[in-house]
């Protein structure tokens, strides 16, 4: 099974992920921020994750790790 | 030459050091602390001061004194700190001194938002501080022009003796895109005229200084100091122009703003309007020339910005309110979208 985690520090949420991926389970959280206030991005179905790195990969900051 | 990946505002901060800045105050503010946080690491080693002061009004004061000794020093924030820093930046103006105030935009007023915004455009050219004076302002619209503008910066700063500021906003700040540093020389200019840093009883003192308690002196000082911007503003405008030779509708943008303008232009080109895109990369002094330039064939403008309407004042009083200027903003941290600025260009090039 595919395991989608995000450095929540590094992310800016830009939301570029959300857009990437196929499965449509990246998302921006709407009420915790990271220390730098952004609004970061998570993984809202770890089941549905099939692991094709297409959020890591578009992620500016690398911010984004696929484990498969 | 060497080619490197790098976010905004640590390719500030790398071009600062390379540039021979040797003394950087700042205070840590969303979307500029990657800046400072680089600093922090780098500095030390290249042999120069960081120093995270209390506040942002102690670290433009220390950027203050530091300049006054003749090293090139810096500072960098973002909009709530920069208006702290204003008090500071009108004394280093009155003090003629040289320094870098590096403003990576965010939402306002108050303390706003963390997004990027372009809101801060009548502060950086008009009334940074109180008093008669102006900054040297620039406003580069990718990675690779913050690091020539921080360097070029520092440059003019002590050409003219004067404080220059980076205007750039979050969306810049936080972008990673590949850069390359120029070769510098951060000693271009003799300082031992005026720099306060110890006479050894060996030459007159140096004093640096803003007060001057005769009016007829001070009205003086600050009139020597308009030559100075009057050759400034003759020297040193730049501006990109981008279609504009045949262009119907001239829009015009700085910043990062100016890249979603470019894919408009482009858009409308591909549907058969004459769109052009004008970008100022000096906002002081304001590029008439370049502007009056663009604007020769163009039957109306278009100021696309992240702010209710700031820059589209200097676009009216560059061409003399000679054609409509229209205006399209985004603000508060929302980014316009290319294709928004396409339906505005459209409504515009419809109705000539």
């Amino acid at each position: 099974m595919a395991k989608m985690t995000v450095i929540t520090e590094r992310c800016k949420g830009c939301g570029l992920c959300t857009a990437a991926c196929p499965k449509k389970i990246v998302a921006l959280q709407k009420e915790k921020r990271n220390k730098k206030g952004y609004f970061y991005a998570e993984c809202t179905d770890q089941s549905a994750c099939i692991g094709c790195a297409m959020c890591a990969m578009m992620c500016p900051d690398c911010a984004i790790t696929v484990e498969k | 030459m060497e080619r490197n990946l790098m976010k905004g505002n640590e390719a500030l901060a790398e071009a600062a050091i390379r540039a021979g800045c040797k003394c950087f105050f700042g205070y840590p503010i969303t979307p500029q602390t990657e800046l400072a946080a680089y600093m922090a690491k780098r500095m030390n080693k290249s042999g120069g001061v960081f120093l995270q002061a209390e506040s942002e009004i102690a670290a433009i004061n220390m950027v203050l004194g530091a300049a006054s000794t003749g090293v090139r020093a810096m500072t960098s924030s973002s909009s709530p700190g920069i208006s702290l820093k204003s008090e500071g930046v009108s004394y280093i103006a009155g003090s003629d001194l040289p320094a870098v105030i590096i403003n990576v935009e965010r939402g306002g007023p108050g303390l706003g938002g963390i997004q990027p915004s372009q809101a801060d455009y009548w502060q950086a050219t008009k009334a940074l501080g109180h008093g008669d004076f102006q900054l040297l302002v620039y406003a580069p619209a990718s990675v690779q022009e913050m690091v020539d503008y921080v360097v070029k910066a520092f440059d003019r700063a002590d050409k003219y003796r004067m404080p220059a500021m980076i205007l750039a906003d979050g969306l810049l700040g936080q972008m990673m895109e590949p850069v390359t540093f120029p070769e510098i020389n951060p000693d271009a200019y003799d300082k031992s005229g005026w720099a306060a840093n110890g006479h050894k009883m060996q030459r007159e003192h140096h004093i640096i200084n803003s007060l001057y308690l005769k009016p007829d002196e001070l009205e003086n000082s600050i009139v020597e100091r308009y030559k100075k911007y009057d050759i400034i503003k003759e020297t040193e405008t730049e501006a990109e122009l981008y279609l504009t030779e045949d262009c119907d509708v001239l829009v015009c943008a700085f910043g990062a703003t100016a890249r979603v303008v470019k894919s408009a232009v482009n858009d409308a080109r591909a549907q058969g309007i004459k769109a052009g895109l004008f970008r100022p990369k000096t906002l002081w002094p304001f590029p008439v020339k370049e502007i009056n330039e663009a604007a020769k064939n163009a039957k109306a403008l278009l100021s696309v910005e992240m702010s209710m309407g700031q820059m589209v004042d200097d676009i009216k009083l560059a061409i003399n309110c000679s054609k409509p200027v229209h205006f399209f903003g985004r603000t508060g941290g929302v980014i316009p979208t290319p294709a928004e600025v396409l339906d505005e260009i459209k409504k515009i090039g419809g109705n000539l």
